[in-house]
């Protein structure tokens, strides 16, 4: 039986490296991992060794993490019943450009859509922890879910980001080969990924073109891989966008609302357990990110399992922006990491320079602690793409966490198990690109779940436009004079750095998806994103939403409930800005 | 459209002085401030010890300020505030200056600029400080917004990391209303601060300070929950296991301060790596003809009365501007100064009097400033307690100096005094 020669195969690879230590069986189309490790990275190598490469079959690992505590999901510090009895069509899980641009597509009809997001704003984990890089999908093989939508992803930014009034930059990218004995290599290479994995836009440019375009990169390479359609967004802003546009066109966001239990009878969820009330959703798409798997368990419908990958950027001064004005990064045909293309630097579309990430494995889904060793790795490696990079431009890092399964795919599709459940899950690098085609394939199946287009009618008011807040930094000094003599608050600088006006901050707490907090200002307008970090500007920013929402300053917080700025008056009047 | 003689950017303390004086010796002056009002950062320090030098009595901040808002008002300058400089267009006599206020886009001509823009404080991002991203770690004069402008307590148990001046200050403020102060960590193995402040901010309230010391990493996911420090090296590297962790709510950073010159880059105004302000001559215009600088946004001073004085000077000398060559000479300085303001001579309109600003790199009992042109030993003065946070001042008659622009003209600091 080839169930069973399979198991006896892997066992015998496992015994060999871990001894009696771990068991695997093979269950239908899920690979079992079990027994009890102490150190993570041999869990890992123990699941990733049990990896077969054939479609919808995934390793599910159950194996005992002995050497470590892991902390379970962080969750609001509070309960109500706002959502009490809410019966939903739809309830999305994740407030991730997945979640986002899904509830989005299904307000193309006329259905209850309610996301339920744990964090206190949109994209605040992978969404909003990445390079913000549109993947031309180079780097991708065939047969993968990921290779699938990674060029249908790409091909939409473009429309996407109009409708939605985001900034897009299809600025290209480089990839840097400094030996030129690669050359033929490469060149079939390209010649595959054009033909055979329909990249068609894979190039070969001389270093001559290079150097032309990229003047500011290290010399001595012989040459590069190029593809133009490669491009840049802010991931937060595209996925606030998303939010936004689903928001208006009807669909319902709970922020600071986690899932916490499910109610699961004869394969259908009844019923969804939150902190703030228990909902009875029809259908419910997990896109819960790193938790994606806790949620699939949840369901009765757990057939993968997601191993947290960290990975941390820097952002530097616009001052360093000149240096590289798309994609670029070095191949080095050694010590790359198999699963991600090994980070860059990349021209951000607020023009700052953004280097990173790196890849390391975690057994912590949320710890987004950022260490030296990290930065270093990071530049010690794109130094060799730009000398001119330098650590004293960093304004800023961050660190995220990819939810990559084993397989290292995507698992989009409908519950095995429990048949009101979509699997959007596994979506990692790159599933910023992927989004706006994976959404419209996840709405359609939803629909056609919901009993298709003669049970389901089309939303005849769906607006696909969204107006976003005006940059009235960038704008025409015409266009800018005349916003500012109708609003004179867009001619008022509160954060310097950005030159981002009251104007533009008031518009934030008046948008379709508000959050009062100034790390969800800072996200929407950004002030504080700039090379005082807010120094300046913080005190302003939060007097302004104290303002605003009509509560003390001190009611002002900067992310979750607990994230308490000020602990109250002292005693004087404040006259600022 | 008006054209100004002189067209300050910022009405803090050195751009005040910068208007007055310009008006005072004629010139039709237009300042812009970009926030509400006038007086920079003083609006926030109402501490006191402003003014000993200019006034012989100790002001607080916001009294520093007013002395000159009252001339400034007195003598009718003009002035717009809650208006933002954009961008600033060279052209063939003199400048275009585009700003945004409340009533839109503005354009303003001038012959010259004061850029007067003051500083900007550095970040923990740039002192490389890891970890999660809580709130409650704030720059000292973030900190000092909150109390002082918006009567609210940003801190219960606080960690201060930078012997910085505002840091040691806002350490007695905040015991003041009310908070622990935990300590005050330095990573150098001197304070940074003025030694008025150490006494009457630190020892005066048994705040122990912490040299050689630093915070590495931040802990808490919503609220700062603790820091953890360590020892560092003569080279100031961490010493791996001398690692401590400290609870605390508050991070209050006081770890240097940046001269703000991003208008004086896009006008291409060359900076000096050392002073990060621009490089400036003896009347303080930079190397671009018709930009002057003066106050923090030329070099981080430690006494207001200092920015006011460049102020003057800078005023003064934009007031008097007529395009002419300049017959500049370089005033060059070795490893025992922190830095030297300004880095050149002018020969061309007679350099009498030549006010100097200097910062000695060690801290010496006694020292000697030495300055030789071609050579030659022109000039001495002996120095007791030189200290890098302690700025010297110095004017200069340079006229029996013989100074051509062949002169090579060397300033350095040597130990010792009389002696030497």
């Amino acid at each position: 039986m080839k169930q069973k020669q399979l198991e006896r195969k892997l066992q015998k690879k496992l015994r060999v490296r871990f001894g009696d230590a771990v068991q695997v069986s093979v269950e239908g189309r899920i690979i079992r991992v079990s027994g009890s490790l102490k150190r993570w990275e041999d869990i890992i190598e123990a699941c990733s060794m049990c990896v077969i490469k054939q479609p919808g079959v995934h390793v599910v690992n159950d194996v005992v993490f002995s050497g470590g505590v892991r902390a379970p999901m962080r969750t609001p510090g509070f309960t109500d019943e706002t959502l009490e009895g809410r019966r939903p069509d739809v309830l999305v899980i994740g407030g991730g450009v997945s979640g986002c641009s899904i509830a989005r597509e299904l307000t193309r009809w006329k259905l209850d859509v309610l996301l339920v997001e744990k964090e206190a704003d949109l994209a605040l984990q992978a969404s909003g922890r990445n390079d913000g890089e549109v993947h031309p999908g180079v780097d991708l093989g065939r047969g993968t879910v990921k290779q699938q939508y990674v060029r249908k992803g790409n091909a939409m930014f473009d429309g996407i980001c109009r409708e939605l009034d985001v900034p897009f930059r299809r600025c290209g990218q480089y990839v840097c080969f400094a030996d030129k004995m690669t050359l033929p290599l490469i060149r079939m290479y390209a010649w595959q990924r054009r033909t055979v994995c329909g990249v068609t836009d894979t190039q070969i440019i001389s270093a001559k073109e290079l150097y032309r375009r990229e003047p500011a990169l290290r010399p001595g390479f012989a040459f590069a891989l190029y593809n133009p359609s490669a491009g840049c967004v802010c991931p937060y802003g595209l996925t606030i966008a998303y939010g936004e546009n689903a928001a208006a066109n009807g669909a319902q966001i709970s922020l600071n609302t986690a899932v916490l239990g499910m109610e699961v009878r004869e394969g259908r969820i009844r019923s969804v357990k939150t902190n703030r009330g228990t909902v009875h959703p029809k259908l419910v798409i997990n896109a819960a990110g790193v938790f994606a798997e806790d949620i699939s368990a949840m369901a009765g419908d757990r057939f993968y399992s997601i191993h947290p990958r960290r990975g941390t950027n820097s952002i530097l001064d616009k001052k360093a922006g000149s240096l590289v004005k798309s994609i670029a990064s070095i191949k080095l045909l050694s010590g790359n990491t198999a699963h991600t293309k090994g980070g860059g630097i990349l021209h951000t579309v607020h023009h700052n320079l953004l280097v990173g990430p790196n890849a390391a494995e975690t057994y912590e889904k949320e710890n987004f602690a950022t260490a030296q060793a990290d930065i270093d790795e990071v530049f010690a490696k794109q130094k060799q793409t730009s000398d001119g990079l330098s650590e004293r431009d960093i304004i800023t890092y961050f660190t995220g966490v990819r939810a990559a399964t084993f397989e290292e795919d995507f698992v989009i599709e409908r519950g095995r198990r429990t048949r009101n459940l979509i699997h959007c899950a596994g979506i990692q690098s790159p599933g910023l690109t992927t989004a706006p085609a994976v959404a419209v394939d996840v709405a359609a199946l939803a629909v056609r779940m919901l009993g298709g287009e003669g049970r389901v009618r089309k939303n005849e008011s769906f607006q696909p436009v969204r107006r976003g807040i005006p940059q009235v930094r960038n704008l025409p000094r015409r266009e800018r004079d005349r916003l500012i003599k109708e609003n004179p608050d867009y001619g008022v600088i509160v954060c310097r750095c950005e030159e981002i006006s009251r104007g533009e901050i008031l518009d934030a707490l008046k948008s379709p998806v508000p959050v009062f907090t100034t790390d969800g200002v800072k996200k929407r307008v950004r002030p504080g994103m700039g090379r005082c970090q807010g120094g300046f500007c913080l005190p302003l920013v939060t007097q302004i939403i104290s303002e605003y929402v009509g509560v003390p300053a001190e009611e002002v917080k900067k992310s979750g409930p607990d994230a308490v700025i000020s602990y109250g008056r002292k005693g004087a009047a404040y006259d600022g800005l | 459209m008006t054209v100004y003689d002189v067209l300050v950017i910022g009405g803090g303390p050195g751009g005040l002085a910068a208007a007055i004086s310009a008006k005072k010796n004629g010139a039709d002056v237009l300042l812009l401030e970009r926030e509400a009002r006038l007086g920079g950062i003083l609006k926030q320090c109402i501490h006191d010890g402003f003014g000993l030098l200019r006034f012989g009595e100790k002001l607080s901040g916001p009294e520093y300020a007013g002395r000159f808002e009252d001339e400034f008002h007195s003598r009718s300058i003009a002035y717009e505030v809650q208006t933002f400089v954009t961008a600033i267009l060279k052209k063939k006599d003199g400048f275009l200056v585009r700003a945004v206020n409340r009533q839109g886009v503005q354009e303003y001509r001038t012959k010259t600029l004061i850029l007067a823009t003051g500083c900007r404080e550095r970040t923990a991002k740039q002192v490389a400080i890891h970890g999660t991203r809580p709130a409650g770690i704030f720059t000292a004069g973030c900190a000092q917004h909150f109390v002082n402008l918006m009567g609210q307590m940003p801190a219960k148990r606080c960690v201060i990391l930078g012997s910085g001046d505002i840091g040691l200050i806002m350490a007695r403020r905040l015991t003041l209303e009310g908070a622990k102060v935990l300590g005050v960590y330095e990573v150098k193995p001197e304070p940074s601060g003025l030694t008025r402040n150490l006494i009457q901010c630190l020892e005066d309230y048994d705040i122990p300070l912490y040299l050689s010391r630093t915070v590495t990493r931040v802990f808490g996911t919503e609220r700062l929950t603790g820091v953890e420090t360590m020892r560092v090296d003569e080279e100031m590297r961490p010493i791996p296991g001398t690692k401590e962790r400290i609870s605390c709510d508050t991070l209050i950073l006081s770890v240097g301060l940046i001269p703000e010159n991003e208008i004086a880059e896009e006008l291409g105004v060359p900076l000096d790596p050392k002073t990060k302000g621009p490089v400036c001559d003896n009347r303080f215009m930079t190397m671009t003809e018709g930009v002057f600088s003066c106050g923090n946004a030329m070099h981080v001073n430690d006494l207001v009365d200092y920015v006011s004085e460049s102020g003057e000077i800078a005023g003064a000398a934009a007031a008097a501007y007529t395009r002419a060559d300049r017959r500049l000479i370089s005033l060059k300085t070795d490893d025992s100064m922190l830095y030297l303001v300004p880095q050149r001579l002018d020969l061309s309109g007679g350099c009498g009097g030549l006010t100097l600003y200097f910062r000695s790199r060690e801290s010496l009992t006694e020292g000697t400033l030495l300055i030789s042109v071609d050579g030659r030993e022109v000039f001495r003065k002996n120095y007791r307690n030189l200290k890098p946070p302690e700025m010297e001042r110095l004017t200069l008659d340079t006229s029996g100096f013989g100074l051509t622009e062949q002169s090579g003209v060397r300033l350095s600091i040597v130990k010792g005094g009389d002696r030497v």
